[in-house]
Order: C-alpha cells, then sequence, then structure tokens
C-alpha cells in the first residue's frame, strides 16, 4: 500500500496556561512506495513517534492529510485502517498465553475459531515462536516478545505495519539479529513498513528509504547511501554515519575553500563563510597534502587505522581521519598532511546550514 | 523443619505407607505438621528448662570451662539481643491473648457446655446439646432463629457483594473515561464511604416507609411516590404488613431484601470505586491503545483488558466483601429497627449471636459463633481457590 503524507501538522497544546504549543511535527510531505521498508530517523523529540501514531490513527493530526493509496484516512479511526502497530514496550497482555495474544486481533475481527488458529499459528511461524504459544509473556525474553508483538501486528494481515523503536529494548547482539529479522519478515510479506528508531547506524543498515527528522520538521528523505553521501545540510551530514562528521570552520575566497590558512578544495560559489563538512573516510595520507592535522594518537583497527588529531578550525575537539592499514604512516610525526577526496567534502552555509552543492 | 518432622513420622512405621484417598492424605498431612510444630515447640521449652535443671547446669558449667568466658553483661546484652523479636511483638501479642485468642478458645469450649450460665458459669455437663437446639431453632426463648439468619445473611452477601463490585467496576469505567471535572465526580461518589451506617439505614427506611395504612397514598415515602408514577400500588417496604414468601418455616421477606440489597449495594460502591478506579489508573495506556488498533470493542477492552488486569483488585474487593457480609448488623438494625424486621425475619448471624447474648442465653451465642467462623472459614477458602486461579499478578 502506497502511503502519502501532506502537510502533516502536528500542534499538542501546551499544558499551562499561556504557555507555548509544541509543534511536534511541522508541514511533512512524504511519499512512500508501496512495499518498502521506511525508517523515520531523528534525535528523540523530533516527532517521529507522533507521526507514526498519527499513522495508525491514535493522533489525529492538527491539519494535513494522510492517504493510504488514493484513499484518504485522515479522519478514518484506528482500527478501520488495518494497520499494525507494534509499540516500544511491546503491550502484551499480561494474563493472556501468547496465542491469546496473537489471536485477540482476529477475535475482534470475529473470524471463525479454525481460520483464526490457523492464521495465528501462520504469523507465529514468521516469526519463529510457534513453540512458545502456551506461555505467559511474562516467561519470554524480550526478544521472544518482541516477536510475539510483531505476530500480533502481521496477523491481521495488515496494510501498513508500524514499529515504534523496535529494537530499543533490546541488548546489543539481539539487536543487530532482530533487525535482519525486521527485513526478513518485512520481505516475506511485502507489507508497506514504517519503522521509527534514533540509532542511525539501524535505520541505514535495514532501510529502504530513509526519512530524516530534526524538531519536527523533515530534513531529507531517500535512500540511506544518498543522503549519506549527499546531505542537504549540516544537520542531516553531522546525524549520520559511525565515526561522525568531521566538521570545520572555513571560508571561500576567490573560488577557493580554506581551513584555516589552507586551501582545501575548489568551488563555483563566491566569497563567504562556511562549514566543511569531511567525512572521516575522506582523508589520502600524502606528504605534500592540502590540510595540516595535528596528531594526537593513532587508533588501529586491524582493517583500517584512524587517526585521531586536532585542528584549530574543528568544531568538535577532535578530527578523526579513516585510512587503510596498508598506508604507511611516519611514526611518531607531530603534524600529518593530508589531501581530501571531494565527494567527501561538503560546504555548508555558515547562517543557514544549508548544504552549498 | 516441618518438612524433616513430616520425613520422620513417614519414616517410623514399618509396614509400606497405607494409600488414602486425596482427602484423607491432606488431613493425615496436615495431622502430622500439627503434631511437628508442637513436638518442636517442646523441645524448645524442655531445652530451656533442661538450663536449670542440676544436669544442665553441670552441662553449662563443663561448656563454660572449655571455651573463653564471656561476660555476664556481654551474655546478657546478646542473649537479649538474640530475643529482640519477642520484645517488640510482646505489646501486640499481649493485647490479642486477651482479645482474640482468649475469647475463641473460650467460646469453642463453652459452645459445648450445656445449660451454661453466664452469670454463675455453671453447667449441666459437656455435649452438642447447644448446637442441635440452635440448629432446630428449639432455644424456647422466642429469639431469632438461626437457619433464618442464615439464609438472610447468605442470601444478601451473595446477591449484594457481586452486584456492587459489578457496579463498581461499570462505575469506575465510566469515571475513568470522562476527562473534566473528575474529582469532584469522584468526591462526591466516595461521599457515602464517610456517612454513619445507622444514620444511612434511618433515612432509607424513610425512603422506602408508609406510615398510615398502605391505602392511604399521601404518607409513602419516595420509592413509593416513584412506583406510582407506573401505576404500581405502594408496598409496604419495611412495615409489618411487609410482603413475603413463605418455604417451610424459612420466610423470605423479599420486599426487605430489595431494600437490605439496595442499602449494601449503594453503601459497598464508594470504597470499592476507590480501590478499582485507582487500580485503572495504573494500568498502561499502551494496552488500551494497542486494543483500540487492533479493533477491539469497548465492551471487549473491558471484560478481555481492563478487568483482568485488576483482577488482583477485584478478588480483593470480594473477599473482603463477603467477609464483611457475613458479619453484617448494624446496617439491618439501622433499617428494620433492634428486632431486625418483624420477629427477626431479617436477622443476620451476628444479629444473631447479638440476640442470645442479650437474652443471656450465651450457650446458643458461642455454637452460633462457632458456626459462623467455620461457614467464613470454609467461604474463604472456596473463594481463594477460585480467585488465584483467575489472577495474574503483574
Amino acid at each position: 500500500m502506497k502511503i502519502t503524507i501532506q502537510h502533516l501538522t502536528k500542534i499538542f497544546p501546551s499544558r499551562t496556561k499561556g504557555g507555548k504549543a509544541v509543534h511536534a511535527v511541522e508541514d511533512m510531505n512524504i511519499e512512500i512506495p508501496s512495499g518498502k521498508l521506511v525508517g523515520l530517523l531523528g534525535p528523540s523529540g523530533c516527532g517521529k513517534s507522533t507521526t507514526l501514531f498519527m499513522l495508525s490513527g491514535l493522533e489525529s493530526p492538527s491539519s494535513g492529510k494522510i492517504l493510504f493509496d488514493d484513499q484518504d484516512v485522515t479522519t478514518l479511526a484506528a482500527e478501520k485502517r488495518g494497520v499494525g502497530l507494534v509499540f516500544q514496550n511491546y503491550a502484551l497482555y499480561p494474563h493472556m498465553t501468547v496465542e491469546q495474544n496473537i489471536r485477540f486481533p482476529l477475535d475482534n475481527m470475529r473470524i471463525k475459531k479454525e481460520e483464526g488458529n490457523a492464521r495465528a499459528l501462520d504469523a507465529a511461524r514468521l516469526v519463529q515462536i510457534e513453540d512458545l504459544m502456551a506461555r505467559k509473556p511474562s516467561e519470554l525474553s524480550g526478544g521472544q516478545q518482541q516477536r510475539v508483538a510483531i505476530a500480533r501486528a502481521l496477523v491481521k494481515m495488515p496494510n501498513v505495519l508500524l514499529l515504534d523503536e523496535p529494537l530499543s529494548n533490546l541488548d546489543a547482539r539481539l539487536r543487530l539479529q532482530t533487525r535482519e529479522e525486521i527485513k526478513r519478515i518485512q520481505r516475506t510479506t511485502g507489507i508497506t513498513t514504517v519503522f521509527v528508531t534514533h540509532d542511525q547506524e539501524e535505520a541505514m543498515s535495514i532501510c529502504d528509504i530513509m526519512v530524516v527528522m530534526k524538531l519536527g520538521v523533515m530534513q531529507q528523505i531517500g535512500a540511506p547511501q544518498d543522503i549519506y553521501d549527499d546531505p542537504n545540510n549540516l544537520f542531516v551530514a553531522n546525524f549520520l554515519g559511525t565515526p561522525p562528521i568531521n566538521i570545520f570552520k572555513g571560508r571561500i575566497e576567490g573560488g577557493r575553500v580554506y581551513i584555516g590558512g589552507e586551501a582545501v578544495a575548489e568551488t563555483h560559489y563566491g566569497d563567504r563563510e562556511v562549514y566543511v563538512g569531511i567525512r572521516p573516510e575522506g582523508f589520502i595520507y600524502n606528504e605534500d597534502g592540502a590540510l595540516t592535522l595535528n596528531v594526537d594518537h593513532i587508533e588501529v583497527m586491524g582493517r583500517d587505522k584512524s587517526v585521531v588529531s586536532t585542528h584549530e578550525s574543528s568544531t568538535k575537539p577532535t578530527v578523526r581521519c579513516i585510512i587503510d592499514s596498508d598506508v604507511a604512516l611516519p611514526q611518531d610525526a607531530a603534524t600529518l598532511r593530508f589531501n581530501i577526496k571531494p565527494y567527501k567534502l561538503f560546504l555548508f552555509d555558515a547562517e543557514t546550514e544549508e548544504r552549498l552543492r | 523443619m516441618m518438612e524433616e518432622k513430616k520425613d520422620n513420622g513417614a519414616a517410623t512405621p514399618q509396614t509400606p505407607p497405607k494409600k488414602h484417598n486425596r482427602v484423607a492424605q491432606y488431613f493425615i498431612d496436615l495431622g502430622s505438621r500439627i503434631k511437628g510444630w508442637f513436638v518442636d515447640k517442646y523441645t524448645a521449652v524442655k531445652d530451656f528448662f533442661y538450663g536449670f535443671t542440676k544436669a544442665g547446669r553441670e552441662e553449662k558449667k563443663a561448656l563454660a570451662a572449655e571455651g573463653p568466658q564471656l561476660s555476664r553483661g556481654e551474655r546478657f546484652r546478646r542473649g537479649l539481643k538474640a530475643q529482640s523479636g519477642w520484645i517488640f511483638v510482646a505489646p501486640a501479642l499481649i493485647l490479642m491473648a486477651v482479645f482474640t485468642f482468649y475469647p475463641i478458645f473460650a467460646a469453642f469450649f463453652n459452645s459445648f457446655k450445656q445449660g451454661y450460665s453466664g452469670m454463675t458459669g455453671k453447667f449441666n455437663g459437656w455435649g452438642f446439646d447447644n448446637f442441635i437446639r440452635v440448629l432446630k431453632g428449639d432455644t424456647g426463648t422466642g429469639g431469632a432463629n438461626f437457619v433464618q439468619c442464615l439464609v438472610n445473611t447468605l442470601l444478601l452477601t451473595f446477591i449484594s457483594v457481586p452486584l456492587s463490585t459489578l457496579l463498581a467496576l461499570l462505575i469506575s469505567v465510566a469515571l475513568n473515561s470522562i476527562k473534566k471535572v473528575q474529582k469532584a465526580y469522584q468526591t462526591i461518589l466516595f461521599l457515602p464511604y464517610l456517612t454513619n451506617a445507622l444514620a444511612m439505614g434511618a433515612v432509607f427506611a424513610t425512603f422506602f416507609k408508609i406510615i398510615g395504612t398502605a391505602s392511604n397514598t399521601e404518607t409513602v415515602g419516595i420509592v413509593n411516590i416513584i412506583l406510582g408514577w407506573f401505576g404500581i400500588s405502594p408496598i409496604d417496604w419495611v412495615g409489618l404488613q411487609s410482603p413475603h414468601w413463605q418455604i417451610g418455616s424459612l420466610s423470605i421477606p423479599w420486599a426487605k431484601y430489595i431494600v437490605a440489597i439496595v442499602y449494601e449495594v449503594w453503601s459497598g460502591l464508594p470504597f470499592k470505586i476507590l480501590i478499582l478506579f485507582s487500580a485503572m489508573q495504573s494500568i498502561n495506556k499502551q494496552y488500551y491503545d494497542a486494543a483500540q488498533v487492533d479493533g477491539a470493542s469497548r465492551w471487549t477492552i473491558l471484560w478481555k483488558i481492563t478487568a483482568p488486569m485488576i483482577m488482583p483488585q477485584i478478588s480483593y474487593l470480594l473477599v473482603t466483601g463477603i467477609m464483611g457480609g457475613m458479619k453484617q448488623y448494624s446496617a439491618i438494625v439501622g433499617l428494620f429497627g433492634e428486632t431486625m424486621g418483624m420477629d427477626y425475619d431479617m436477622g443476620t448471624m451476628v444479629g444473631y449471636l447479638y440476640n442470645y447474648i442479650e437474652l443471656g442465653q450465651t450457650g446458643y451465642a458461642f455454637a452460633g459463633s462457632l458456626m459462623l467462623f467455620v461457614i467464613i472459614m470454609i467461604i474463604t477458602w472456596i473463594n481463594n481457590r477460585v480467585t488465584k486461579k483467575r489472577t495474574t499478578y503483574r
């Protein structure tokens, strides 16, 4: 099912009298093609969960429209939208067994017992919990509970599957496993899936389409690699990537980009103050390189090594460069010089923080 | 410790243990456990007094000669510390011994004393005479009838407690769903809890009363006035002409039952609403969101989610409500006067006990109280078995 979001806005009135109303989501426009896995990504409080709940029908938008295919569902009640929702804390009913939990949506749809049992078992098989059907949620591990919650959302064959921070309650190892699982389930069922996360690595690893949000405003939408390689603004560039991008204060003078006194790249933009963002993997060691960094120490990771250094124009305490482990670096050098890969260098306007392409 | 005793007890006879049915086995186990408990205490007491005997003193001396001797003060201090728990529970224990344990034992023994006189303490001998007379209603004093009182109590309790719990559940759900002036409603609903039972009973009686004859519609209470709007002629709800069904020697004064049940339900509501409402407010909102997305109706949400989630509170209310119902007295007196209706036809169990204490026939009161005790125990046990099965503690 194709999802279209038009000018979606959600304003929460202030709790105190005369206080400021909170704009949780502002003028959001997205088109999600059918059968894709979409990640809503952003820091806490950026409105991504609110967007999800508006899609589910649990929150109603202040203005704007939500369309499933061509049907306007903006005012449609949650139970009539045919969405499956997986909550952050799973919200499994503690007094029901796994089977009763999974069957619950079917019972509400008044589906016959035999068919309901068959469908519940199918859903359980899909998430590989068919052996746990007789247990209560309290007798399951976090990962198993998560699967039950997904099975409960899938059993009614929803048009859209929504997951609210599906991995945040799992430990690190289980998180890796479960995110592949979610990808697998989404591929098998082909259901348009939207999930919310604040973990960029998680989003980048499994999404077909990623939506980056900040303070209720959508910053960028696209394939994860495209957004990483071509960020719209300083926030997006900063938010994506581990280790994070290096940001320098710089300026453009006569078609050249300067960091400190050194020209690192060329540009067609006129003279102005800019932020220069360079991805950690964008540095090439060269004795006559364009940029000089004061080396603090070098971390050897095996596959590659990272040079941790400082620069007076850097907006962060350290500058991190990742280079291949087979590049020989001089021992105990106080400074190293690097050339910059032009496609790993982004320019942002110092005032608007928008990208200069 | 008790397990050990049980094992020892089972191991001593050389013949293979006889197979008993479940009930018999239960009482045999219970018996051996009780015996074990007494043996345990007996050994402790024996050890304590052994310290005062000659042999005990010598043993102590021998022990003291072996190891380093603690000072007298230190020994006293340590001894006191080890036994300090007893000092803390002593006040409560003494009060309970005087006002709870002694009366229970006294009632138990006195109920078997035939022709017991509360004044002189004299009696004719031991036996079940009191119990037989109480059950037969053959007390020869014109006091309340035991079976009538028992039936009244059971009927009133098992109708009014579930009914008021159910109503409280529905009202709590309604209260939980309103947003504005919730606090005000809460306060209003809680007011009856603060009102005196006798006063409320008197007011209720006035609502239902007929003054003068039943045909004189000018002086009926508000309930009869309302019934009059629907063309129903006034009913003497609480008076001498109150309608009743007769089953053998048993009288079912249904009109008075209705009054009593309405009263019991109404006065039981506030506390139940308070408990259930606060329990509901502690349920995570996500369960309701999930249920909404899954298309559950309000009815399904109430019975499949809300009720099971607050099952611990519901079962608590049922258990305490039934226990309280078995002991009801003051409300009935408030509604129907000191004679509890006409010739105690609305008498309750506690009313029965009080009646015979007043009449000076304490033997019947003792026998009645013992039976009340057993009945409450059985009901509570069944209640626990039933509710435990349906309760998931979060």
